[in-house]
C-alpha cells in the first residue's frame, strides 16, 4: 500500500470519529468547559494522532473519556492561575459559559463521588449504556452497573432531602468538586 | 434506562441539542497534521513525528535502563552521562534561561531505579528548553485571550530568542541523536530534519496575528508541571 492510500485509509477511518465532533462539544460544555468547542477540537487532534486506539465500533466512550482529561487539565490550569492571580498563564480560556442546573439537582449531584457522578450523567446525558459508560470510564460493566445504582439511589435520597427546602440562586456543576 | 432520577436529569440536560459540528475545515486541518504512526505508513520512520525532537526529549524518555553502563556508553558512542549530570545540566540550564511570570521549573525526575541510566551528554540542558518553550507557548495563549498586547510581545520574543539561540535542526538524513559539533555551550534541543521546526514557527507566526489555536494545541499536550 502507498503512502498516499494509507493516508486516505486513515483518513476515511478518522471520518466516522470526527462525527461525534459535535457531540464531544456538548460533553464538554455540560462538564463546565469554558472553551467547549477547543476541547472538541483538541480531542479530536488526539483522536487523529491515536487513531489505533480509538474503538471502531463505538468511539464515543474513548471520545468522552479523552475530553474528560482534556477538561480537566483545563480545570486544573485554570485553578492555578487563580492561585497566581488573575491574568496569570494558566488562564487560558475566555469568561464561563458554564450550564446552569437546578440548584436542588446541581447539590444533589456534587453529593455523589466523581466516578459516580459522571457514570450517572453519561447515562443520562450523553445517552450512553451503563456498558458504554464504564468503557469510558475505564471500569468493567458491573462495577459500572453497581456505581449507577448507588448513583442513583444516594441522587434521590438527596433530592427527597431538598424537596422540603428552597433555594435562591441557580448554580452550576463543578468538575473538579468531589 | 429510564427511571425517574435519570428522566429527571435528562430533563435539566444544560445543553440537550448536540452543537453543529463546523465540518470540513477543523477535518482538513487535523487530518493535515501527522497521523497515528501506527496505521500510516509514511510516518511509521521516527522523524515523521511533528515534534520530533531528536537529542532533548525522545532521547531522554528512553533513557537507558543498564546495569551494564560501560558497555552501553560505548553502544551509544560514548558521550553519555549518567543521570547526577544530567540533572546538573537542567539546573545550569535553568539560570541561562527565563520562564514566564508564575511559571516554575518542573521537577526532573529519573526513575527510581534509574541510577545506572545514562543519556547523551545536553540532554538536560535540552529538556530546560523544552519546559521553557512549552511554559512560553502557555503564556502568549493566554495573553493572546486576555488581549494583554505587551504580554504577548514579551512571548513571541521569548520563543523567537529560544528558536535562535537554543534550537537547531538536524541536517537531512542525519541519524537520530545527531549533535551540533562543537557542542553547545548553551542549552539546546535538537529538531528532526522533518519540517516540525517550521510547523512551529508556523503557529508562532500564526499566533503573532492573533490566531492562538496551534500553540493552544501546543500548550495543552504540553504543558510544563
Amino acid at each position: 500500500m502507498t503512502d498516499a492510500s494509507d493516508r486516505r485509509a486513515a483518513e476515511e477511518r478518522f471520518q466516522p470519529v470526527f462525527s461525534h465532533l459535535g457531540a464531544v462539544a456538548a460533553y464538554a460544555r455540560r462538564r463546565g468547559s469554558r472553551d467547549a468547542d477547543a476541547v472538541a477540537a483538541e480531542v479530536m487532534t488526539i483522536a487523529w494522532r491515536r487513531l489505533s486506539d480509538v474503538p471502531r465500533d463505538d468511539p464515543r466512550p474513548w471520545l468522552y473519556a479523552t475530553a474528560r482529561n482534556v477538561v480537566q487539565a483545563d480545570a486544573r490550569r485554570s485553578a492555578r492561575a487563580a492561585a497566581h492571580g488573575a491574568g496569570e498563564p494558566g488562564d487560558l480560556a475566555p469568561p464561563p459559559e458554564i450550564p446552569e442546573l437546578d440548584p436542588a439537582l446541581a447539590d444533589a449531584l456534587r453529593s455523589l463521588s466523581r466516578l459516580e457522578r459522571e457514570a450517572l450523567l453519561l447515562v443520562a446525558w450523553e445517552d450512553l449504556t451503563p456498558t458504554q459508560a464504564a468503557r469510558s470510564l475505564g471500569i468493567n460493566a458491573t462495577a459500572s452497573r453497581v456505581r449507577l445504582l448507588r448513583a442513583r439511589r444516594r441522587l434521590r435520597a438527596r433530592l427527597d432531602e431538598a424537596s422540603n427546602g428552597s433555594h435562591d440562586e441557580t448554580t452550576h456543576l463543578d468538575l473538579e468538586t468531589t | 434506562m429510564s427511571d425517574s432520577i435519570i428522566v429527571r436529569l435528562r430533563r435539566a440536560n444544560p445543553v440537550p441539542e448536540v452543537a453543529t459540528a463546523p465540518g470540513t475545515e477543523l477535518f482538513a486541518r487535523i487530518t493535515a497534521l501527522p497521523g497515528d504512526s501506527r496505521l500510516v505508513a509514511s510516518e511509521r520512520r521516527p522523524q515523521g513525528h511533528r515534534r520530533a525532537i531528536v537529542l532533548a526529549f525522545a532521547v531522554l524518555a528512553a533513557v537507558v535502563l543498564a546495569s551494564t553502563a560501560y558497555a552501553v556508553s560505548h553502544w551509544l558512542g560514548g558521550d553519555v552521562v549518567k543521570p547526577p549530570v544530567t540533572k546538573r545540566e537542567y539546573s545550569a540550564a535553568q539560570k541561562q534561561l527565563t520562564l514566564p511570570p508564575g511559571y516554575s521549573w518542573p521537577t526532573f525526575r529519573f526513575p527510581p531505579d534509574a541510577e545506572n541510566s545514562v543519556t547523551p551528554r545536553g540532554a538536560g540542558g535540552g529538556h530546560a528548553v523544552m519546559a521553557a518553550q512549552w511554559s512560553w507557548e502557555c503564556y502568549w495563549v493566554a495573553a493572546i485571550r486576555t488581549h494583554d498586547d505587551a504580554a504577548a510581545a514579551r512571548a513571541h520574543a521569548a520563543l523567537n530568542a529560544l528558536l535562535a539561540h537554543n534550537t537547531y535542526e538536524a541536517p537531512a538524513g542525519a541519524p537520530e541523536d545527531w549533535t551540533p559539533s562543537p557542542l553547545p555551550t548553551q542549552p539546546f534541543m535538537v529538531y528532526a530534519h522533518d519540517g516540525g521546526l517550521e510547523w512551529i514557527r508556523a503557529g508562532y507566526r500564526l499566533a503573532a496575528a492573533g490566531d492562538a489555536t496551534r500553540i493552544a494545541q501546543s500548550c495543552r499536550a504540553n504543558v510544563p508541571g
